[in-house]
């Protein structure tokens, strides 16, 4: 074997140290046949050239190169080594000018050093294997999971992309927790008018790409890794076919039965067929079969018969289905929801009909809720005063332990809704903490500030504050020796991850943080990236977040997404990654268990554990964990690194 | 005169590629010199030093060995580091039975930016391996 060494004097920064004649005068020590050369500056283009060169007229089998650190230049040299047609992965770089000739104040001693390395890596460069890597073809289609602001921009610029995106919303509308706000913190900008235009470009916009949305459907089953997933998704059945229905509320009118309004967070009633709320997109009503008199035996068919576009609109009989969808990449935008208040006992969540949380109010506010958009108390008189209490269950250990950061800027919202539709009232924020960050939310709380009717007053402990109703039945809210009537208490509750997050990261695969939210790659230069390659992450899944940032978290996903996903191209997998020979595997499930990247997989039928090449970061530490030696870590093999050692000890 | 010349260890240092050894590469940046004795082993993780090269590593003649893995929290391949802490610390008890002094295989800490920390565990490690002479095995 011959074995080319290619010692850089990068001008003075080694030469001064490191004596390349000594080196030369080393090399008959070394196994193998080996040559020594000098290129000065050898990153430098003619350096470069130089070397590629003389490996093109040498054609040694390994080489190493004795020059600055691998983090500079290892790509660099690998990419000479591939112009001179050998394989890259056949040279060792040494660090002799970071981890000697910097750090050593004897030139005899940094010499000594150098020869010991440049050993090392002789003694380890044999050992290494050529290796190639491996090519995939992708589909470059999108699942995205959350028709919320979030995930709503992604689709849509997925589509102007010209990729495919099925778009999957687990409720039967479009629009996410804003759709049901009236305006919009820190401009007080008219929610409908900003989000209609988004959702009818989703669903009859004019794009290259296409959007197949599937409501009130979720993930049931995914198979496959980064470029080539496999998605089941359960679609529950509407019972009003999306196609025909023309949103004319015939079936509504006639319905006989009544249940609670979820959309309105049970503040009011619904029919069993009808619309989550007037102007919802897509314009169609849906059916809650619990509510239904068929549920229980009844044989009713009002609403089938009252459509008047036929009888293939409205299905009573409709049953679940499951669609597959091959996908490459998934976005996460299954959004959040609010803490639910009634845990903290003494606000009287639940008990008192006139404390309502903050989303429950934004309906109260909204022309399209049970109160068409009048505040009034349950009894249906207008309010004196109101009570805002900031951080209900935020910032606190019995609770959850962060602050949510959009929630006293919507109550100072509701400050100044309240202030113009009552002119009053008077207003009191009970607040822990205060929290309007950012070039615009000062405005809002300027506004309260400065208004005579309205007062804050802080509080240490939520534990301190009680809603009571006096004997008359007016709600008092008592604070440590302070007490003031409120006719209707609003809540702000800490902001949590949705429904159903801790099944979708069981799904995905993907970690969740302490507080349930969707664990970030990395929390600041990769805050879209989940923990698992090609599933990214959009909106208040991650954190509590305003739309503004779930919007940007939306295309910070797609930009992710098409960087990485593009349509032709090849995913081309890093051969440093890890390999498992059937032959001596145990299938004692190990490596599975230390694999931060999910990997690993386990062959049922032939008992062994499988790596997948394209999720393997190739860290290594499953092939230390195993304790049959049977992973082979390619690149960073056991016998490479005790040969390096051994060449550098002796 | 032969009672004052130091007994000079030879010691590895296995580094991990995103902190540890980026930490001595900052080392190198910062200039300024430190003692030579540790060779240094990159590795792409902590989590990937099995116990045996460090067994390896005093049976082919090294005084003493040093791992230096990312702070916990940091690790590039989140949890490699716990590995390494958890190996450590295991191989701790295995080397006391052989008579290993457990100085002589220590485990740190060093971010990509800490080159002044990386000097002194260096420094540190290279002085009480010398002090312990050098690596009898009674295998």
């Amino acid at each position: 074997m011959k074995i080319g060494i290619y010692f850089c004097n990068c001008g003075s920064n080694i030469a001064d140290k490191i004596s390349y004649t000594a080196v030369v005068e080393a090399a008959p020590s070394f196994p193998e046949q080996t040559y020594v050369k000098t290129v000065n500056f050898i990153c430098s283009e003619e350096g470069r050239q130089q070397f590629e060169e003389s490996l093109r007229m040498e054609q040694p089998d390994r080489v190493v190169v004795a020059a600055c650190s691998p983090r500079d230049h290892e790509a660099t040299f690998r990419g000479c080594l591939t112009n001179a047609g050998i394989n890259s992965y056949l040279m060792q770089m040494v660090n002799i000018r970071e981890q000697i000739a910097w750090v050593t104040e004897d030139p005899t001693v940094a010499t000594e050093k150098a020869i010991s390395a440049i050993r090392g890596a002789v003694y380890r460069v044999r050992l290494q294997q050529p290796l190639e890597r491996k090519q995939l073809e992708i589909c470059p289609d999108v699942l995205v999971i959350g028709a919320g602001p979030a995930g709503m921009k992604a689709a849509l610029s997925f589509a102007e992309a010209g990729r495919a995106v099925v778009l999957i919303e687990r409720t039967p509308f479009l629009g996410g927790l804003p759709v049901r706000f009236e305006d919009l913190f820190p401009s007080m900008e008219c929610a409908p008018c900003m989000l209609e235009p988004l959702m009818g470009d989703l669903l009859h916009g004019d794009y290259p790409g296409s959007i197949e949305l599937i409501t009130m459907s979720e993930l049931v089953e995914l198979t496959g890794f980064y470029g080539n997933f496999n998605a089941k998704i359960k679609q529950n059945p509407r019972h009003v076919s999306l196609h025909k229905c023309i949103g004319c509320g015939e079936c509504v009118a006639v319905c006989p039965a009544i249940t609670h309004n979820e959309f309105n967070f049970s503040t009011n009633d619904r029919k069993a067929i009808d619309f989550a709320f007037a102007g919802v997109l897509p314009n169609a009503p849906f059916l809650i079969e619990d509510a239904c008199l068929r549920s229980n035996g009844g044989n009713c068919r009002a609403c089938k018969d009252a459509c008047p576009l036929g009888q293939d609109v409205v299905n009573l009989e409709e049953a679940e289905t499951v669609v597959e969808r091959k996908i490459g990449a998934i976005v996460v935008a299954t959004g959040a929801r609010l803490y639910d208040a009634s845990r903290i006992d003494g606000l009287g969540m639940g008990r008192l009909p006139d404390v309502y949380d903050s989303l429950q109010f934004e309906r109260m506010l909204s022309s399209t809720g049970p109160t068409g958009g009048v505040i009034k108390t349950a009894a249906g008189l207008v309010p004196a005063s109101v009570a805002i209490i900031h951080c209900v269950g935020s910032l606190d250990e019995d609770h959850v332990p962060y602050c949510s950061g959009i929630c006293c800027q919507y109550a100072f919202k509701f400050n100044h809704l309240i202030t113009s539709k009552l002119m009053n009232a008077t207003i009191t924020h009970y607040h822990r903490e205060l929290v309007v960050p950012g070039k615009e939310a000062f405005h809002l709380f300027n506004n309260a500030v400065k208004d005579d009717n309205s007062c804050l007053k802080r509080y240490s402990d939520i534990n301190d504050l009680t809603v009571t109703p006096d004997e008359k039945g007016r709600l008092i809210v008592r604070a440590k020796g302070d007490a003031a009537p409120a006719d209707i208490v609003i809540l702000c509750p800490a902001v949590i991850p949705a429904e159903g997050a801790d099944k979708l990261s069981v799904l995905l695969d993907v970690a969740r943080d302490s507080s349930g939210f969707f664990r970030e790659l990395h929390g600041r230069i990769d805050a879209a990236q989940s923990t698992i390659k090609g599933v990214y992450l959009a909106g208040a899944c991650q954190e509590p977040m305003d739309i503004r940032t779930a919007m940007l978290e939306g295309m910070a996903s797609v930009g992710y997404t098409l960087a990485a996903l593009q349509p032709g191209r090849i995913i081309e997998i890093e051969p440093i990654n890890a390999e498992v020979d059937d032959t001596r595997c145990a299938g004692c499930h190990l490596c599975i268990s230390v694999c931060s990247y999910r990997a690993i997989s386990f062959d049922i039928e032939h008992n062994v554990s499988n790596v997948n090449a394209v999720l393997c970061h190739g860290c290594g530490t499953c092939v230390t964990a195993c304790p049959a030696g049977a992973i082979t870590g390619h690149h960073f093999t056991n016998e490479q690194i005790i040969a390096e050692m051994e060449g550098n000890l002796k | 005169m032969k009672d004052t010349v130091r007994f000079e260890p030879k010691i590895i240092g296995f580094l991990c590629h995103w902190c540890s050894y980026a930490g001595a590469d900052k080392a190198g940046g910062i200039q300024g010199s430190y003692p030579h004795n540790v060779k240094i082993i990159r590795l792409m993780c902590s989590g990937r030093v099995d116990p045996l090269f460090v067994l390896s590593a005093f049976e082919k003649g090294a005084d003493g060995v040093i791992i230096l893995a990312c702070h916990h929290g940091d690790c590039h391949y989140k949890e490699g580091n716990c590995r390494a802490l958890q190996r450590h610390s295991m191989l701790s008890l295995m080397l006391a039975q052989l008579g290993i002094e457990k100085e002589r295989c220590r485990l740190d800490y060093v971010s990509a930016g800490e080159g002044e920390k990386f000097k002194r565990l260096i420094s540190e490690m290279v002085e009480s391996v010398s002090i312990l002479g050098a690596l009898q095995l009674n295998l």
